[in-house]
C-alpha cells in the first residue's frame, strides 16, 4: 500500500511514466484497439477461399432468413426455379420419390375437404331414407328385380380385411406380411412374388409407361386384392367383400408413412427383411381399422335390419307355430265328435293344458288314443267322460255282437233296429236266439231268416239211425207184422224228437216213405203191393202221432231194389245172411227218407 | 432371414422347370407357365450356417428369337442360365440372355446349368465349347432326370450372392 503513492510522486522518471501511459491507454481504449487490430487482419485477407464460404454459407444464410426480410429468398427464387426444372426434367424419378410421402396427404387433403360436403349431404340422404323406409326399399328392390344390396350398397358394406402384405417392389420379395388372427397364414413369400409377376406381366402387356401404376385391383369371387404402389413397396391388401374408398385411403397413407418411416432400410434392401418387422404394426393397423365396418352413418339404419328381419322371422315361426297347434286341436276335436259312442260336450284349448269333457259309451273307442294318433301331446289333455248307452249303430253293432257272443262265422249287420244274421252257426246258438227274449239295446228284431243251422251231430246221428231202420213185410204181404209194428213206433218217436228239437231252430222233418215188392210177381202186383206197404207205415206213423202233413208215400215196386249194403241194416239176426233170400227180403220193406226243411209255420219272431 | 430372388433363364425346352422341380416343391401349377410366363417357387437353403430363402423365379422359356421380359428379371440377386447340351441353340443364345439381364438387373452372380449331363451319348457340344463356356462362366453339369449338381448349383448361386449381393445398377 506505501509503495503506490511513491510512485506517483516520482513522475520524473520517463520510462515509468511510458508504462503509465500505456496502461491509461489500455484502460481507456483497449476494446476498440483489440477490435481494430482484428478488422486490419481480416482486411489483410480479403479474399474468400471455398473452403471458408462453404464453412460460412449456411450460417450466413441461416442469420439472414432469421431476419425476417426476404430478399435472399426473392434472389434465390428464380435459380432455385431453374434447379427445380432441371432436375424434373432430366431425373424425374428422384424428385416424384422425394416428395411422394408428401404429395398424397396434400392431394388428399384438398379432394377430401371439396367431398366432404357432398358426401354428408349424400349420406344423411340416404340414411333418412333408410330410417324411414328400409321396408319400402326392400319391398322396391323386390319390386323391380335390382338386388337389394344394391340398393342399400353403401350402408352394408362388410368386409375384411384378410392379409396385407408389403412387397419389395423391384425383387418382389415379401418385406412383412400380417394375416387377420382367425385366418391361417398363406404362404406370403409365394404370394407376393407371384403377385409381383402378375403385376408385371399385366404391365408389360397393357402399358409401355412402367410408373402409370400398374395393375392396383382384381377379384377372385368374394376375394379382393388391392395393390398400392409405392416407389420402392408395395402394399396388398387381401379383401372379402366389395372393398370401400376408405380403405384405398387407408392403404395409401400406409405406404407412404412406410416410406417415410423405412426409408433407409427401403434404399439399402438386399433381401433382408429383419429391418421391415416394426412395419407390421402398421400393416396390422390396416388389418384392425378396416375390420371395423366403416357404415359411419348408416350404422343406426343398416344394424336394425337385421333385428326386424329376425323378429318377423320369430313372429312368423310363431304364428306357424301357433296357427298348427289350433288346426292340431281343432282337427282332434272334430275327430272326437265325429267318433261313434262320443259326445263331446265341453272343448277347452288352454296354452299349457287343454281340458275335454263328455259322454263316452264303454264300447266307444278311447279319446286319449284318438288325440295321439292326431298327433297331440294327450299328457297335456284332461278328459273327463261320463258313461252312457249310445245308439249310435255302429256302437249298437258292436255291442249286440258282444252281448250275443257272434260267433265267426255269423255276420251281423243292423238295418233301422233289426239285427240281421246270416252265415251258418250251431243249432245251439240259433236256438238262443230265438230264445232271446231282451235284446240288446237298440235292436227291436233279430233277423235269423239267412242263418243255417249246423245240425248238431247227436241229431245226425239220430236222424241216420231213423233212416236205417226199415219196415219189413212178409212175402206178398201188407200186413204189419208185431216187429214191423215196433219198428214204426221207434221211427215214430224218433222223428218226434228230431221234429221238436229242429223246430226250435225254425226247421221241422218232412219224411218220404218209400215202399218196395220183391222181384217174385208180376209188376203190376209188385206196384200195388209197394203202395200198400207204404200207406200202412204211413197210416201207422199217423196213428203214433207224427203230423199227416210231414209224411209222403212213394211206390217203387221191384224197380228200385235197395243194394247189397243195405243188407247190413236188416237187423239183429239177420245181418249174417247173404243170400238171395235176404236180399229179396230187404226189399219186401218200406224205408224212411227223412228231410230237414225250414218251417215255414213257424212262428213270427218272438215278442 | 435373407431372401434372394433368383431367375432361371434359359431358351424353351432346356429344363429349367425340371430343374427347380427336383429341388422344391411347387405351390403354383405349371399353366403359369403359359398364362403369366413364369412361376414363382421357394427354398430354404444354409449357406456358410446362415439360413437364406431362395425366391426362384421360373421363367418361362421362349424361342430362341423372342427376349424375355425383362421385368422379370428386374430386382434379380442372382441368376442362373439353363443350357440343355444336347441343344446347340441353347447357349449360342446365352450371351444375348446375358446382356438383357445385365441391363436389367446389372452385374449379379450368374451361374449356367449345363443340364441334360445323364444323356452324354446324346451332347451336340464340343469339348472346346465346353472349355470356352467353363472359362466364361461358373458352370456346373447337372441333371433334372438323376438330381446330379441340382442341389450344387443353387448352392453354389446362394454362396456367390451372400459374398458379392447383386447391384443393380
Amino acid at each position: 500500500m506505501g509503495e503506490e503513492p511513491a510512485a506517483r510522486d516520482t513522475p520524473a522518471d520517463p520510462s515509468h511514466a511510458d508504462a503509465e501511459l500505456a496502461r491509461l491507454r489500455e484502460l481507456l481504449f483497449g476494446r476498440e484497439q483489440r477490435e481494430l487490430s482484428e478488422l486490419r487482419a481480416r482486411l489483410a485477407q480479403v479474399g474468400f477461399t471455398p473452403e471458408r464460404l462453404a464453412d460460412e454459407l449456411p450460417e450466413a444464410i441461416f442469420r439472414r432468413t432469421d431476419r425476417g426480410d426476404r430478399q435472399l429468398a426473392i434472389a434465390l427464387a428464380p435459380s432455385v426455379q431453374q434447379a427445380l426444372g432441371e432436375s424434373v426434367r432430366k431425373h424425374p424419378s428422384t424428385i416424384a420419390t422425394a416428395i411422394f410421402p408428401v404429395l398424397g396427404p396434400a392431394i388428399r387433403k384438398a379432394i377430401g375437404e371439396a367431398m366432404a360436403g357432398l358426401v354428408s349431404s349424400v349420406n344423411a340422404g340416404i340414411g333418412q331414407s333408410l330410417s324411414l323406409r328400409g321396408l319400402q326399399w326392400r319391398f322396391e328392390a323386390w319390386r323391380t328385380g335390382v338386388p337389394y344390396a344394391q340398393v342399400v350398397i353403401s350402408h352394408s358394406l362388410i368386409y375384411r380385411v384378410e392379409q396385407v402384405l408389403l412387397i419389395h417392389a423391384d425383387t418382389g420379395l415379401l418385406l412383412a406380411h400380417v394375416t387377420s388372427p382367425e385366418l391361417v397364414a398363406t404362404d406370403g413369400d409365394l404370394i407376393s412374388g407371384m403377385l409381383t409377376a402378375i403385376r408385371d406381366f399385366v404391365g408389360d402387356s397393357f402399358s409401355s409407361e412402367r410408373d402409370v401404376g400398374g395393375l392396383t385391383s382384381f377379384k377372385v369371387g368374394e376375394l379382393g386384392v388391392s395393390v398400392e404402389p409405392g416407389p420402392q413397396a408395395v402394399l396388398a391388401a387381401v379383401v372379402r367383400g366389395p372393398a370401400p374408398a376408405s380403405l384405398m385411403a387407408k392403404l395409401r397413407e400406409t405406404i407412404e408413412s412406410i416410406h417415410l418411416r423405412f426409408a433407409d432400410p427401403l434404399a439399402e434392401f438386399e433381401g433382408d427383411a429383419t429391418p421391415f418387422e416394426p412395419s407390421k404394426e402398421l400393416l396390422a393397423d390396416c388389418l384392425e381399422t378396416v375390420l371395423q365396418s366403416d357404415a359411419r352413418s348408416g350404422k343406426r339404419t343398416v344394424t336394425w335390419w337385421p333385428w326386424l328381419l329376425g323378429t318377423v322371422a320369430l313372429a312368423s315361426v310363431l304364428t306357424f307355430f301357433l296357427w298348427q297347434r289350433a288346426s292340431e286341436w281343432q282337427r282332434a276335436v272334430a275327430r272326437l265328435e265325429s267318433e261313434p259312442g262320443i259326445v263331446l260336450v265341453h272343448a277347452d284349448h288352454g296354452w299349457r293344458r287343454s281340458r275335454l269333457s263328455g259322454l263316452r259309451d264303454p264300447l266307444a273307442a278311447q279319446p286319449a288314443v284318438l288325440l295321439a294318433a292326431g298327433g297331440l301331446d294327450t299328457t297335456r289333455v284332461d278328459g273327463r267322460w261320463q258313461p252312457y248307452v249310445s245308439l249310435d249303430s255302429t256302437v249298437v253293432l258292436e255291442r249286440a255282437r258282444r252281448q250275443l257272443k257272434a260267433l265267426s262265422g255269423v255276420d251281423l249287420a243292423l238295418r233301422g233296429d233289426t239285427l240281421e244274421a246270416r252265415g251258418a252257426a250251431p243249432m245251439s246258438w240259433v236256438a238262443d236266439m230265438r230264445r232271446l227274449r231282451v235284446y240288446p239295446p237298440g235292436v227291436s228284431h233279430i233277423d235269423l231268416g239267412r242263418v243255417e243251422p249246423e245240425l248238431s251231430t247227436a241229431l245226425q246221428a239220430d236222424l241216420d239211425t231213423i233212416q236205417r231202420r226199415r219196415v219189413l213185410f212178409a212175402v206178398a204181404s201188407s200186413q204189419l207184422t208185431p216187429r214191423a209194428q215196433a219198428a214204426i213206433d221207434a221211427n215214430a218217436a224218433g222223428l218226434a224228437a228230431v221234429d221238436a228239437e229242429l223246430r226250435a231252430v225254425g226247421r221241422r222233418v218232412e219224411v218220404e216213405l218209400a215202399g218196395r215188392a220183391d222181384r217174385t210177381g208180376p209188376d203190376a202186383r209188385n206196384q200195388s203191393l209197394s203202395a200198400d206197404r207204404a200207406a200202412a207205415v204211413r197210416a201207422a206213423l199217423v196213428a203214433g202221432g207224427i203230423p199227416a202233413g210231414s209224411l209222403t208215400t212213394q211206390a217203387l215196386g221191384a224197380n228200385a231194389p235197395l243194394s247189397e249194403n243195405a243188407v247190413s241194416t236188416l237187423g239183429e239176426g239177420d245181418v249174417a245172411e247173404e243170400d238171395v233170400a235176404v236180399r229179396a227180403r230187404i226189399n219186401r220193406s218200406v224205408s224212411f227218407i227223412v228231410r230237414v226243411v225250414r218251417n215255414e209255420q213257424a212262428p213270427t219272431p218272438e215278442r | 432371414m435373407i431372401q434372394k430372388k433368383v431367375c432361371m433363364i434359359g431358351v424353351f425346352g432346356a429344363g429349367k422347370t425340371s430343374l427347380v422341380q427336383q429341388y422344391v416343391h411347387s405351390k403354383f401349377s405349371e399353366k403359369y407357365h403359359s398364362t403369366v410366363g413364369v412361376k414363382i417357387d421357394r427354398k430354404s437353403v444354409e449357406v456358410e450356417a446362415e439360413p437364406m430363402t431362395l425366391v426362384l423365379w421360373d421363367v418361362a422359356g421362349k424361342e430362341a428369337d423372342e427376349d424375355i421380359p425383362a421385368s422379370y428379371v428386374r430386382g434379380s440377386h442372382g441368376v442362373i442360365f439353363v443350357v440343355d447340351l444336347t441343344r446347340r441353340e441353347t447357349w449360342e443364345e446365352l450371351p444375348a440372355l446375358a446382356g438383357l439381364v445385365q441391363s436389367a438387373a446389372g452385374a449379379i452372380p450368374t451361374v449356367v446349368a449345363l443340364n441334360k449331363a445323364d444323356i452324354p451319348e446324346q451332347w451336340v457340344i464340343s469339348a472346346d465349347e465346353e472349355q470356352h463356356l467353363s472359362a466364361q462362366w461358373t458352370t456346373i453339369q447337372t441333371s433334372a432326370k438323376t438330381g446330379q449338381g441340382v442341389e450344387d448349383i443353387f448352392q453354389t448361386i446362394a454362396r456367390a450372392m451372400l459374398k458379392k449381393p447383386g447391384i443393380p445398377e
